[in-house]
């Protein structure tokens, strides 16, 4: 859809989207849209909104030339950066058009990374929530934890260094929290033969020195960072800093939807492929689409990969599963969609985790990965509209009652432990962020029509958590 | 041997049910990721590479990327759903790395079997992440794996595991690892490994129009290689390699390297070279890839050895460290430490081989599970 801008005082700009599509052998036409370049933030934003309003929601460009899903979104970050901003920006969309880079880019996604992940029927989760009368919805698990290095991280991060690698920059770097991020960056630059650096909290690279120590195998360098609370956030700083000094030769990969254009737009048409192949296993499994999406949400990439192939089918209900950590009143968790409130953070507007006095505030949830004030603008766009819906689990949901594991006497308990419950019944043992989704099938199932497929995202594997899992139900 | 006939009889009548097989089909798709990929190696290839830019093409066959990380669930899988078939209920196994534990227990998990896995109290030590994992995929309601310990190792462990199955013969299976035992294990555990091979066959035919030249596959007991290599037995012009441990080295007297140092006995039931005393006692063996450290070896592979149809080298402690150390720094992935021991092998063979030489190495598992070991050891050495 064309939203022609009459104000003279901007650049001209078609605001139109080339999906990114690597090429499944599918039958989709691919839609020839362009990006133009627009580096400046102007009134015409709010007025597009407005446009764009009148248009419908559904028709909405996701996102704009500026960025921009319906307000959220756009580019707050200094000059210097906007140079590199745009130059990103148009290397992606030229090479959204070169069939070579695709046909390099589908040839690693399948020997390397392991694509296509199969779409697996849980028999014995289904079987888990049939109601009495044998009723119940159909769950699908989206094997993402069958990926090189164990989860769904790696098709971002694959796809940038091989942008990176055309864009003649030869250095990368990245942040990263607990290190999940860090090695997925440190593996593909050690597959591209690329200088790594890795920036990582003080404090985060001591309670993962194992991690630290797997980065270094791969031949990154993990810089500490010492400043404020050491931890992730801290770490993004210092990586934007980084970047802002050596733009020309560097490149860096950010992990998730969220930060400045066009990272939130770039790193989910990477992850789109899981909603692709999604889309064709489903076909050939029933004849049909999902009824329900469900995928956890942190800064939300994997739940962006899975929804963005559906986000036009209305009858495909999305939902996304947020950290309630210790619970939504005792202030520590990061369900930044149910409990923040809009403004900036690195470089993007969108619903965040903030005081009074907007200060970020440190979030918690047992899972690293979730574990963001922040989340990627497009999902505050999607709630805002009503297209997606969100709800959060607590640590415990998602881990469980400590008493079930190891104390086999004592009454099954009324939460159960989603994290344990597919180890149980399925033989895979989901990541700590997955296990918040799959805890929310337990208020969901019983809600849903007899037959209803259910897709759950199982975004990565939990064999990184099992020893936070041990810990925290040994108390 | 009753029960064993009765095995015999029934993984027979499997091999050549349209349903089993569909149903199997589905489960190596759906569950554990298969088809895995053969994936060419671009950098390990450029590092083989000689002064004037020849040398052979590395390709590596990915079971690292089969849910819980190795090849073993493709057997651990196809047996539990054996077992299903014929009304079992428990299942039995010994394990050492713990990766077909692990394997087992997941595949129980799925088919809502019950599971009892036996490992030896040092390999327990060893491979603690693989024990933990295991004790979280429990079984049927309210019932974990049973994770029994025996002192020693795997070999320890496979004894007590058969002592406990012969005591429940109707209602447990046991759930062999590997290509040893009596009849009719050795040739059931190739036969549900061979998928290996027979994928590695058409996927060199897509990607260059031919065969594989040379083949090479860690050896432990030889679950993998025979995996990889039965496919090619009859093709004369592909060979066959498999790399036992030299532990500390040949001489050094702690090893693994059966094939090359070992002499004819029997153990576990089956007839095959063995590392023995002179008085015939077992000689406990050796390597830092505790999934190596077997004192015998699949009678498949002994036979092999003795007809010539495929060579058996080794590789130390250290050249296997090396080769981990080589692999995640050149190609970003982290082959467990079983599996490095036939890259380490590369090393010796590559310069050896005309320009163009198509090498399928068997990536048999990923080395998360290593990752610790690789550590304190590194730490230890800086220290």
């Amino acid at each position: 859809m064309a939203v022609a801008f009459t104000n003279p005082s901007i650049e001209t700009c078609t605001s139109l989207t080339k999906p990114f599509r690597p090429s499944l052998s599918s039958k989709n036409p691919i839609t020839l849209k362009r990006f133009s370049v627009s580096s400046s933030l102007s009134s015409s934003a709010l007025q597009m909104e407005e446009q764009q309003r009148e248009n419908g929601p559904v028709v909405l460009q996701r996102p704009d030339c500026f960025g921009r899903f319906g307000k959220f979104g756009g580019k707050y970050v200094p000059e210097t950066l906007m140079y590199a901003l745009s130059e990103l920006e148009s290397a992606f969309q030229s090479l959204a058009n070169d069939v070579e880079f695709q046909k390099e880019l589908d040839g690693i996604l399948k020997d390397y990374v392991g694509r296509e992940s199969p779409l697996y029927f849980a028999e014995r989760l289904t079987e888990h929530y049939k109601r009495p009368n044998g009723e119940g919805p159909l769950i699908y698990l989206k094997r993402e934890d069958l990926n090189h290095t164990g989860a769904h991280k790696i098709n971002n991060a694959i796809a940038q260094a091989l942008l990176a690698k055309r864009l003649g920059k030869k250095r990368i770097i990245a942040e990263t929290g607990a290190g999940q991020h860090g090695v997925a960056t440190a593996t593909v630059c050690a597959r591209f033969g690329l200088d790594c650096i890795i920036y990582m909290g003080a404090q985060d690279m001591e309670r993962q020195a194992l991690n630290v120590f797997r980065m270094r195998l791969l031949g990154a360098e993990v810089r500490a960072v010492h400043s404020g609370t050491a931890t992730l956030k801290d770490a993004t700083s210092e990586a934007i800093r980084d970047w802002v000094t050596n733009v020309e030769s560097t490149h860096y990969i950010l992990g998730s939807v969220a930060g400045p254009h066009p990272y939130p737009m770039m790193v989910r048409e990477f992850h789109a492929v899981i909603g692709k192949e999604t889309r064709k296993q489903a076909l050939e499994k029933w004849g049909g689409k999902p009824d329900v999406l469900v995928a956890c949400v942190g800064g939300g990439s994997n739940a962006m990969g899975l929804f963005h192939e559906f986000v036009e089918n209305k009858d495909v209900r999305l939902i996304g599963v947020e950290a309630a950590g210790f619970g939504l009143d005792s202030g520590k968790h990061a369900a930044t969609l149910s409990k923040g409130e809009v403004g900036v953070l690195h470089g993007a507007m969108s619903y965040l985790l903030q005081d009074e006095d907007g200060q970020v505030i440190e979030p918690h949830s047992i899972s690293a990965g979730l574990d963001y004030p922040g989340v990627g603008p497009e999902h505050s766009f999607l709630k805002d509209i009503g297209r997606a819906e969100y709800y959060s689990v607590t640590d415990e949901e998602a881990l469980g009652g400590i008493l079930f594991t190891f104390n086999l006497s004592s009454s099954v308990q009324l939460t159960q432990i989603a994290f344990k419950r597919l180890s149980r019944l399925e033989g895979i043992i989901p990541a700590l962020e997955t296990s918040h989704a799959l805890a929310y099938l337990e208020t969901l199932c019983p809600t849903l029509p007899d037959g209803t497929r259910v897709v759950v995202n199982c975004s990565g594997r939990g064999d990184k958590d099992v020893q936070t899992a041990i810990k925290y139900l040994q108390v | 041997m009753s029960c064993l006939s009765q095995l015999e009889a029934e993984f027979n009548l499997v091999l050549n049910d349209i349903d089993f097989q569909t149903e199997l089909a589905i489960a190596l798709r759906d569950y554990v990721g298969r088809e895995t990929p053969m994936y060419y190696a671009e950098r390990l290839t450029k590092h083989y590479k000689n002064v004037n830019g020849e040398g052979p093409e590395i390709y590596l066959k990915r079971e690292d990327l089969n849910h819980v990380g190795a090849h073993k669930i493709n057997n651990a899988l196809a047996q539990a759903m054996l077992a299903k078939r014929m009304g079992r209920t428990s299942i039995v196994a010994a394990t050492g790395a713990g990766q077909h534990g692990v394997a087992t227990a997941a595949a129980c998990a799925k088919l809502a079997l019950d599971c009892t896995i036996i490992m030896g109290t040092r390999d327990m030590e060893r491979q603690s992440s693989n024990v933990t994992l295991m004790k979280l995929l429990g079984a049927k309601e309210n019932k974990l794996v049973q994770v029994k310990s025996v002192d020693g190792n795997f070999k320890d462990a496979t004894s007590e595991a058969i002592r406990e199955w012969v005591g429940n013969l109707e209602t447990s299976y046991y759930l062999t690892g590997t290509v040893v035992g009596p009849h009719p294990c050795p040739t059931m555990v190739r036969e549900f490994q061979s998928i290996i091979g027979k994928e590695t066959r058409k996927q060199a035919t897509e990607k260059w129009g031919g065969k594989p030249d040379v083949i090479v596959a860690c050896v432990g007991s030889g679950s993998n290689a025979l995996g990889i290599f039965h496919e090619f037995l009859k093709d004369d012009d592909v060979r066959l390699i498999g790399v036992e441990a030299a532990g500390f080295g040949l001489d050094s007297g702690k090893h693994s390297a059966t094939l090359t140092a070992g002499e004819v006995g029997v153990y576990h039931g089956a007839m095959s070279y063995l590392l023995q005393d002179e008085e015939g006692q077992i000689v406990p063996p050796h390597s830092i890839g505790v999934g190596l450290e077997y004192p015998g070896v699949g009678p498949e592979l002994s036979f092999l050895k003795e007809t010539g149809r495929a060579e058996f080298y080794t590789a130390t402690d250290q050249e296997a460290m090396d080769a981990y150390e080589r692999l995640c720094r050149l190609e970003g992935i982290f082959p467990a430490l079983e599996t490095s021991h036939a890259l380490a092998f590369l090393e010796k063979l590559c310069p050896t081989l005309p320009d163009g030489t198509k090498v399928v190495v068997n990536c048999s598992g990923r080395g998360d599970k290593d990752a610790e070991t690789v550590f304190r050891l590194k730490h230890n050495n800086l220290a």
